[in-house]
């Protein structure tokens, strides 16, 4: 009885103010004050939700909500099913087979993801267009009728899928390489064919790396902006978009980017339900290689054939149609400045990459080192800006980033300097939006390395007298680096065909490939834009080359 | 040396506890066994020494020295312990002579120091080698040679044998005691193996759901065990019940748990041959030969069931069984 | 750890560069005596480049350009305040413009150069902003099939005659605002809304691309006319893929509404920020756009129609012909643009 009471009191509000007391560290200060620092345009944006939906919410709701939800469901659901079927397939096929290209298919497959979809999307439009290659084919056939409207809901699920299904590629080859071989033999052992093996024993173990995949790629079609509007197909995001400037109801916008986000809560919590049910996924990477089968005969081309597809479509018909366009403009369009410009790109990404893995490396181990529960959790509120379409964090960062200028400006001008904006319309504001926007992307990748890290290996370090920033640098950092690499890739690419809030917050005379691109598309010089269009693939190439190395190394 | 009182610690806000007002301290210089089943809360008695957690409620005083508390915490990293883990925990990407190095870079002399711990635990000329290249013996006594090499004042080993086979895990049992006797160490070592406890701890503490039940000298653990769980941990026991009591018609304090150890049961072919107070007739349904001894599933006139052991070869259907007052166990409550 | 290091390093760099970007801009404000003029524009045309180029050299004003669309230029300029650095705001239509004014963004400026130029009807009341370039939203019809006196006005559109054959893009597009909301100025609400419940009815697919897609797609087959801006076909003629030439060589254009209040413009225009740093510049650089030297680039690389009557629009726009272009002060698209985009959702125009 005497220890029931000494329990209970362990747990009474003194004993846990006391213990808060003597837990805080200057890890939980430094952590709450990142994810506050990280949350603060989010938080801007949500405090416009309490002054209420403007004078056409009514209007919105009459005539376009049920159009929004509707499409947006729409493309969710297609765009997993393609998203699915081609990146898993493909995923599969060049882990347990060995065929013609095996190795450059491999890398090939992760290519579709250096190209924006917009620009897909454009390069679909013009493919299947009246005068494209596909008409002047089919014209060539006597096929005229036979021309095919891509410009629809269908196809902008087709166009969105083939240039983000390589999301879902990448994190089931990686399951598929580095868990599997172990579980296939004992499979093979026990007489299973290898049909059945994959439904009844890869798929479902592999689910929680491929739905981690798909919530990124669903998340993408959730924000996309350029392709929807130009095929015509009303989203939350182009309904965003106009309620805000068309209708010029900023509040209204807010609540749809509100919904937008429920929505993209819904597939993250149906992410973590699910990856929660299944717990078997955590075991060590194994360290022997998959072995590779040779097909034979009809087989062999059977999966040279699912293999090739998507890099056909997602690859290689759009890239072949923006060089067809940059030959034919390249003459009034291209000059040195796209150097420049292009090494500009490279360098505001690379900054910006960096950076941003920075703080989720900050975020991801300060938590850690805060002993204080509560913190963990929150820490992850800082990953939320993925879920934000660019635009409207855009205008979360203007606010505060304004505001702090403007203090500024008074505090230096009574020292009689006229400093002028510091931190808006520079990279400082530009380089803090793509870390709320991109956290996410560099948290993942690194978070799920870091977990295959046993704590036993930090720990023992500290109970040796290393502290923890020491440890950090001596011991985790070496062992995650393959993660902290990707990241750093995967922010540079995502960074490299960013649009709506490169377009905002940009400094003067910086000028990125995308930008460029987009202006030009535009104003409807969809052939101009090709050229700047292929820099933004190339440079992006080469790192998603670089991470496919490291991919297979790890 | 090590004073811990009253200390607790639960993952669910107090819905139930992984440490549960746990007492006890530690000599200088002794090694100190905590048996456990699995879940009885050892590791997490030995992540709140070390500082990897932090205590809800209760205690800990290392040389005078409060090292946690409600109101105070000192930092893993400053508290001069030596932790073996299970999993030995090496750092995969560092060479054992670095792995040793690690926690003693600001020694002065390290070198000679890192290279001594490894001549201690045997494993000169493998400096440049990695853990990987390593059996699963050889990175334990590396983890060993690491918690060593900073002079902890406490060496805490986790288990640091059960992810070995048999015959492996009692030699380098022995050879790991023999180099922590050598260092003078005080050792609090934990398993759940009570084989490994009896061979080397001065003292050992017994754990259960989070409490202590007992923490004593091998011996009076098992002439006075607190419990029938401890009891058990010692030995084959059988636990007297009111059919039992019933059976052999013995007299026993009323709201006391009794038991016997197997071995003091007193198998004999007639009544009058058997000198015990209680006795009782018994059929055998089974007898199992186990090489030096044999097993006896008997039945007893009351319809009960009892297992035995008897050294004797010519077991008739019909024996008697039997023991005295003097060897039953008698614990406060049924625990 | 080598590349550790190398990360801190290119972060330090970064950060620097970050640093004396910053100095540039502090650089740019005590630089106003350096001479410059910042300027926020929706025009993302190449031809405009060689304009300021043009400008640098001439008066040795620099330009720096941030480019973006309209609506996102008026939020960026409203949440700067005072603080903003942008000189001059250049829009694609005038809707913009008004709204840039009603929102207290852009100052009243006095220029004789402008105010003698520009016709009265494509600059602000309260000289706030100026029209820089014209251009018509015209119909586009197959050569083939549709005989150019069955097209009246746009009003006319909604006959059943035209049911499946008309295509247009989305409302989301601020040409299609500014046709509705000179159509509201001018037949009222009530009127406009039943002008395109019958736009929707005739339609031949729902909204979709850009005007050249329509256009395409009327050549395709898919409809018989097209609403779009003038000089579209104008660059489609002169495009680098030989497909799009002979695309828009089967396409005849109509100017609607020539019976009546004439046919619908919008301008390309500009006006002084409110808060400019250097108004001076920023009036001097407005005056040059619409001088003759940018006024003939802007026809001749961009097929749009000058605001300087004294310029001659480019040959393929002069074969065109002259037409009557409806004077409605261009104020009235601004402030019904909203109604418009309200309209356009009510009626189901996507």
């Amino acid at each position: 009885m005497q220890q029931a009471g000494n329990n209970n009191k362990a747990f009474s509000l003194k004993t846990r103010i006391k213990r808060l007391k003597r837990d805080i560290n200057k890890w939980s200060v430094f952590t709450l004050a990142i994810v506050f620092f990280l949350a603060l345009p989010i938080i801007f944006i949500g405090v416009e939700l309490f002054a209420g939906p403007g004078e056409t919410w009514g209007h919105i709701v009459d005539y376009l909500l049920l159009d929004y939800i509707w499409n947006s469901l729409y493309l969710v659901l297609v765009c997993s099913i393609l998203v699915l079927l081609l990146g898993v397939s493909s995923a599969w096929f060049v882990s347990r087979y060995d065929f013609l290209f095996r190795k450059q298919m491999e890398w090939l497959l992760i290519l579709p993801l250096a190209i924006p979809s917009y620009i897909v999307g454009y390069a679909y439009a013009g493919f299947f267009d009246y005068g494209g290659s596909m008409d002047l084919l089919f014209r060539q056939l006597g096929l005229e009728f036979m021309r095919i409207d891509i410009m629809n809901r269908a196809g902008l699920a087709f166009v969105l899928s083939i240039s983000l299904f390589p999301y879902v590629y990448v994190s089931a080859r990686a399951f598929f390489l580095n868990q599997a071989n172990n579980l296939l033999e004992a499979s093979k052992m026990l007489g299973v064919g290898e049909l059945k093996t994959f439904f009844k024993l890869m798929l479902p173990l592999a689910r929680p790396a491929i739905v981690a995949g798909l919530v990124l790629v669903l998340m993408e079609v959730l924000n996309d902006y350029g392709a929807a509007k130009y095929y015509g197909v009303n989203t939350f995001t182009t309904g965003i978009f106009r309620s805000w400037f068309s209708l010029e109801e900023p509040q209204t916008a807010v609540y749809l980017s509100a919904l937008l986000i429920c929505f993209i809560f819904a597939l993250i919590l149906f992410e973590k339900w699910q990856v929660r049910k299944i717990k078997f996924t955590s075991s060590k990477t194994n360290s022997n290689q998959i072995q590779r089968k040779r097909p034979k005969g009809a087989m062999k081309w059977l999966i040279f054939s699912v293999v090739f597809l998507p890099i056909l479509l997602g690859f290689i018909l759009p890239v072949a149609q923006l060089i067809y366009w940059a030959v034919i403009t390249a003459s009034t369009v291209f000059d040195m400045e796209f150097i420049m410009i292009s090494l500009q790109s490279f360098a505001i990404a690379i900054a910006s990459a960096v950076i941003t893995v920075f703080f989720a490396l900050v975020l991801i181990y300060f938590s850690k080192w805060s002993t204080l529960t509560t913190i963990k959790n929150i820490s992850r509120v800082g990953v939320l800006g993925y879920a934000i379409p660019g635009a409207v964090i855009a205008i979360g960062i203007m606010i505060p980033t304004l505001a702090l200028d403007k203090w500024l400006i008074n505090i230096l001008g009574n020292f009689g300097i006229d400093s002028g904006l510091i931190i808006n319309g520079t990279l400082l504001a530009l380089f803090y939006a793509y870390a709320v926007r991109f956290l996410a992307v560099a948290y993942n990748p690194i978070d799920s390395t870091a977990l295959k890290v046993d704590n036993s290996i930090p720990d023992s370090s500290k109970v040796l007298g290393v502290g923890n920033l020491k440890t950090f640098f001596k011991i985790d950092f070496p062992l995650i680096k393959t993660g902290v690499f990707s990241a750093v890739i995967l922010v540079f690419i995502d960074v490299m065909k960013e649009l709506p809030l490169t377009l905002i917050l940009k400094p003067y005379h910086i000028d990125t490939l995308a930008v460029k691109a987009f202006e030009y598309a535009s104003d409807e010089m969809v052939m101009e834009a090709s050229i700047p269009s292929l820099f933004i693939i190339f440079t992006a190439m080469i790192p998603v080359i670089f991470l496919n190395k490291l991919l297979i190394k790890k | 040396m090590l004073t811990i009182n009253a200390l607790s610690k639960s993952f669910d806000k107090g819905k139930s506890y992984a440490l549960e007002n746990v007492t006890f301290n530690l000599k200088a210089g002794q090694v100190c066994a905590i048996v456990g089943e699995s879940g009885s809360g050892k590791t997490t008695l030995v992540r709140l020494i070390a500082g990897l957690e932090r205590p809800d409620n209760g205690s800990i005083t290392m040389n005078e020295k409060v090292i946690a508390s409600l109101d105070k915490f000192v930092q893993p990293e400053k508290r001069k312990i030596g932790l073996v883990f299970q999993e030995y925990a090496l750092f995969p990407h560092l060479t054992i002579l670095e792995n040793v190095l690690y926690g003693i870079s600001k020694v002065k002399n390290k070198k000679e120091k890192a290279q001594e711990m490894l001549d201690l635990v045997g494993l000169s000329g493998m400096e440049k080698r990695y853990p990987h290249q390593l059996s699963g013996g050889q990175q334990q006594r590396v983890a060993l040679a690491r918690a060593l090499a900073p002079e902890p004042s406490l060496l805490i080993l986790d288990e640091p044998f059960s992810n070995l086979d048999t015959m492996l895990r009692t030699q380098l049992r022995n050879e790991v005691f023999d180099i922590i006797k050598k260092t003078e160490v005080t050792v609090l070592f934990v398993t759940h193996d009570t084989q490994d406890a009896l061979s080397v701890a001065d003292e050992i503490l017994i754990l259960q759901k989070g409490k202590v039940i007992q923490k004593d000298v091998a011996e009076n653990l098992y002439v006075k065990p607190n419990t029938l769980y401890v009891a058990s941990l010692f030995g084959n026991t059988v636990h007297i019940n009111k059919n039992l009591q019933n059976a052999f018609r013995c007299p026993l304090k009323e709201d006391c748990c009794h038991a016997i150890r197997n071995e003091k049961i007193i198998v004999s072919q007639s009544s009058t041959e058997a000198d015990c107070e209680y006795i009782t007739a018994a059929k055998v349904i089974k007898k199992i030969p186990l090489g030096n001894a044999t097993q006896l599933v008997l039945k007893l006139e009351s319809g009960e069931q009892l297992t035995v052991m008897t050294q004797d070869q010519n077991i008739a259907d019909t024996i008697y069984v039997g023991f005295n007052s003097k060897d039953i166990l008698e614990f406060d409550q049924e625990l | 750890m080598k590349k550790l290091i190398l990360a801190i390093a290119t972060i330090s760099l970064v950060i620097s560069c970050g640093k004396s970007k910053k100095n540039e801009n502090t650089a740019t404000e005590e630089t106003t005596k350096e001479q410059v003029v910042n300027v926020y524009t929706h025009r993302h045309y190449e031809p405009d480049q060689n304009i300021f180029k043009m400008f640098e050299d001439k008066t040795g004003i620099k330009v720096k350009v941030i480019n973006a669309s309209a609506d996102e230029l008026i939020q960026k300029m409203k949440m700067e305040g005072k603080q903003s650095p942008a000189d001059v705001l250049i829009t694609v239509d005038a809707g913009r413009l008004s709204r840039a004014k009603d929102e207290g963004l852009l100052q009243s400026i006095e220029s004789e150069v402008l105010e003698k130029n520009i016709p009265a009807h494509l600059q602000d009341v309260d000289n706030q902003w100026f029209g820089l370039t014209k251009r018509a939203r015209i119909i586009a019809y197959a050569k083939d099939r549709v005989k150019p006196e069955d097209l009246s006005s746009y009003e006319a559109l909604v006959d059943e005659k035209w049911k499946g054959k008309i295509l247009v893009r989305s409302s989301a597009n601020i040409y299609n605002q500014s046709l509705m909301a000179s159509i509201i100025a001018n037949d009222g609400e009530e009127a406009a809304k039943t002008w395109a419940e019958g736009i929707v009815a005739n339609m031949a697919r729902s909204p979709k691309g850009s005007d050249r897609d329509q256009v395409k797609a009327v050549v395709a087959g898919e409809g018989d006319i097209a609403i779009v801006n003038s000089y579209y076909i104008g660059k489609m003629l002169n495009s680098p893929d030989a497909e799009e030439v002979k695309t828009a060589q089967q396409i005849g254009l109509f100017f609607p509404n020539q019976e009546d209040r004439g046919t619908h413009i919008n301008v390309s225009g500009a006006g002084v920020a409110k808060y400019a740093p250097n108004k001076e510049n920023a009036i001097q650089f407005i005056e040059f756009l619409i001088g003759k030297e940018a006024q003939q680039v802007f026809t001749e690389a961009n097929y749009e129609y000058p605001v300087l009557e004294s310029v001659e629009p480019v040959k393929d726009i002069q074969a065109w012909g002259d037409f009557k272009e409806d004077t409605l002060g261009l104020n009235k698209l601004g402030e019904n643009n909203k109604k418009a985009v309200l309209i356009f959702d009510a009626a189901g125009w996507k």
